[in-house]
């Protein structure tokens, strides 16, 4: 029999929760929902298909400071933050963080995202229904993945179904008041998984898809920043009286000057970019790292996003780039 | 209407008058409109034209300076196009105009498809191209102008400090995806000023100051130059409301200049020209 939490016994524990932690949840902010810190439950919005922004910002900020260095030397890297929870993150995103964490959280590690990785405790909510941009299936998760959470939630008539996964769930959940669930595990509905071509696309007919696809790419910025797992940053040196400060922010494989080096822009035109980031988002890690990842966790942030509809499911379509499954 | 768009993309791509015609066709959510690019003839069948049609197809043509094209265009985005040619930007001949004539478009975002017409819809003066080769359905009979900035007159009725807590909320949001500036066919730089590192005009620092700094920036940069196509505001990933903004520059360049960017190719920008007897103190014109 499943665990359960009911709905004003999950705000008593989140209550006490945000006594010793930062509890970044989805929130209201406009017509959008964000995550952002909570100060009390009831800031919380649960209605909500996915987020504008993905919860990555919390562990690798738009912008944010390396290192300074005042004359010779060096001061340490600031301590980032608090015991970090993060309460509603939907399983694609997670799986985003796992995703991250093959490149932020290994050798060389990224010694902030690392710090606010391991502060952080993930609480699961698993969708109830998929949006129409959704393709998690696809890419190998599901609706209800538990797999890369510490607590997974389920919404049932009589509050939430608690699934608890890891060690630090386990610690986290120990405060809460939980019952026995008299409801049945919910149905959920999946995403269809997309089909596609059986094919691969020939060589010859590629250069063609690529700068087809780019002719109507703006080269901004957006689906790259609303992705759950893009990190390309850019860094700047502020100097100022002989104090330096490293400062890294955001960056996309659609911009112009994209990895130019000393002049030398490896991916000068917006086709190479297209079929760059393409590459990277579906068959580069299953390629290059053996494992079965694509670095696409099917949130369709981009699908929602993007301006001129540059839609990575008609990608996977028509070139048969997939994780296998 | 839209077998007439077909018949004469089919004409130009057949005849070798253009290398590609820019249009529209069916996004992938079966509701709303993107561009397209046609090539070949067999692709003129997937163009449409509708009230989802809202993308300013101009911009585009700053990528193909050197093939003659032909391209979609709605009044507001004529305006663009006359302004890109005023500035030199492109070469009349080597663009063919198929100008629609608009009712107006409504609100879309993906899968997602307003009811009413978009709110620079309702006070369009404009609903026929200023500029085209080829008009597509009847020239509209053109409304009397309404009053067109009682947006901006809104939020000039709330005080400073409100107007201030506004922008700083917004402002907040931004993530400098630039898609404003991607998107707007008046922003052509090689080299984006936000994007000089010697000086720094604006820096990385994602801080609602210098957001700030760079939408303003930005939309000084536009002032007698945008048309008012709002694409800076669809694009928007965050909804910032970036058009009150270019709205405001264009108030006041009508009052200083009397003058309305992309009505003709050939009256030059009052920002790109200097007359002699013209009045150079700021703030003279409310006397």
């Amino acid at each position: 029999m499943a665990r359960i939490i009911a709905k004003k016994d999950l705000a008593s524990w989140l209550e006490e929760l945000l006594k010793e932690h930062t509890v970044i949840a989805p929130t209201s902010v406009g017509e959008f929902t964000l995550f952002r810190p909570i100060i009390t439950p009831e800031e919380i919005a649960l209605d909500f298909d996915n987020t504008v922004l993905s919860p990555k910002e919390w562990f690798f900020p738009r912008a944010e400071s390396l290192f300074t260095r005042d004359g010779g030397a060096e001061e340490p890297v600031p301590q980032p933050i608090d015991k970090l929870v993060i309460f509603g993150i939907r399983p694609c995103d997670a799986k985003g963080l796992t995703v991250l964490d093959k490149t932020l959280y290994s050798t060389p590690f990224d010694a902030l995202y690392t710090q606010r990785r391991n502060q952080a405790t993930l609480i699961g909510l698993a969708c109830s229904k998929p949006g129409p941009q959704c393709f998690c299936t696809t890419m190998g998760s599901a609706p209800d993945d538990a797999s890369n959470v510490d607590i997974m939630l389920t919404e049932v008539d009589d509050g939430y179904i608690v699934e608890t996964v890891t060690e630090k769930g386990k610690a986290l959940i120990a405060g809460a008041l939980l019952s026995e669930s008299k409801s049945p595990p919910p149905q959920v509905a999946s995403p269809a998984v997309i089909e596609g071509i059986t094919e691969e696309m020939p060589e010859s007919a590629r250069e063609r898809y690529w700068s087809r696809l780019a002719d109507r790419c703006l080269h901004c910025h957006i689906c790259a920043f609303v992705c759950p797992t893009c990190y390309c940053t850019q860094d700047r040196q502020y100097d100022s009286q002989g104090r330096v400060e490293q400062l890294r922010c955001w960056y996309s494989c659609q911009g112009q000057g994209f990895t130019r080096i000393g002049g030398y822009t490896p991916n000068p035109t917006k086709t190479d970019r297209m079929r760059h980031r393409f590459y990277h988002k579906l068959p580069h890690f299953p390629d290059t790292q053996g494992s079965g990842y694509a670095t696409c966790v099917g949130c369709g942030r981009c699908v929602t996003a993007c301006p001129v509809n540059i839609d990575i499911r008609e990608v996977i379509a028509d070139t048969k780039q997939r994780q296998p499954v | 209407m839209i077998q007439q768009i077909k018949d004469k993309a089919k004409e130009l791509l057949d005849s070798g008058a253009v290398s590609c015609v820019i249009g529209y066709e069916r996004a992938s959510d079966g509701l709303t409109a993107r561009p397209l690019f046609v090539y070949e003839t067999e692709d003129v069948e997937k163009l449409i034209f509708d009230e989802t049609c809202t993308h300013n197809l101009v911009k585009y043509l700053l990528n193909i300076k050197d093939k003659p094209t032909a391209i979609v265009v709605k009044p507001c985005d004529a305006r663009a196009l006359n302004v890109l040619l005023g500035e030199k930007q492109h070469q009349r001949e080597k663009v063919n105009i198929i100008g629609e004539a608009c009712p107006g478009v409504v609100e879309t975002s993906w899968n997602k498809k307003g009811d009413d017409l978009e709110a620079r819809c309702q006070v369009c003066t404009q609903h026929t191209p200023p500029i085209y080769d080829f008009l597509v359905g009847e020239p509209i009979e053109e409304p009397s102008p309404p009053s067109t900035f009682s947006d901006v007159a809104d939020f000039e009725g709330k005080s400073a400090a409100e107007r201030a807590s506004f922008w700083a909320e917004q402002f907040e949001r931004c993530i400098r995806c630039y898609a404003c500036r991607n998107v707007c066919p008046g922003c052509y730089c090689t080299e984006c000023q936000v994007e000089q590192v010697n000086p720094e005009w604006v820096s990385i620092r994602l801080t609602p100051e210098e957001n700030l700094m760079w939408h303003v920036m930005r939309a000084f940069h536009l002032a007698g130059r945008c048309i008012g196509c709002k694409e800076c505001e669809r694009v928007c990933p965050v909804n910032i409301p970036l058009s009150l903004l270019n709205r405001k520059l264009q108030q006041e360049v009508l009052a200083l200049f009397d003058f309305q960017a992309g009505i003709d190719e050939d009256t030059p920008a009052p920002l790109a020209t200097f007359k002699k007897d013209e009045k150079l103190g700021i703030g003279e014109w409310h006397e």
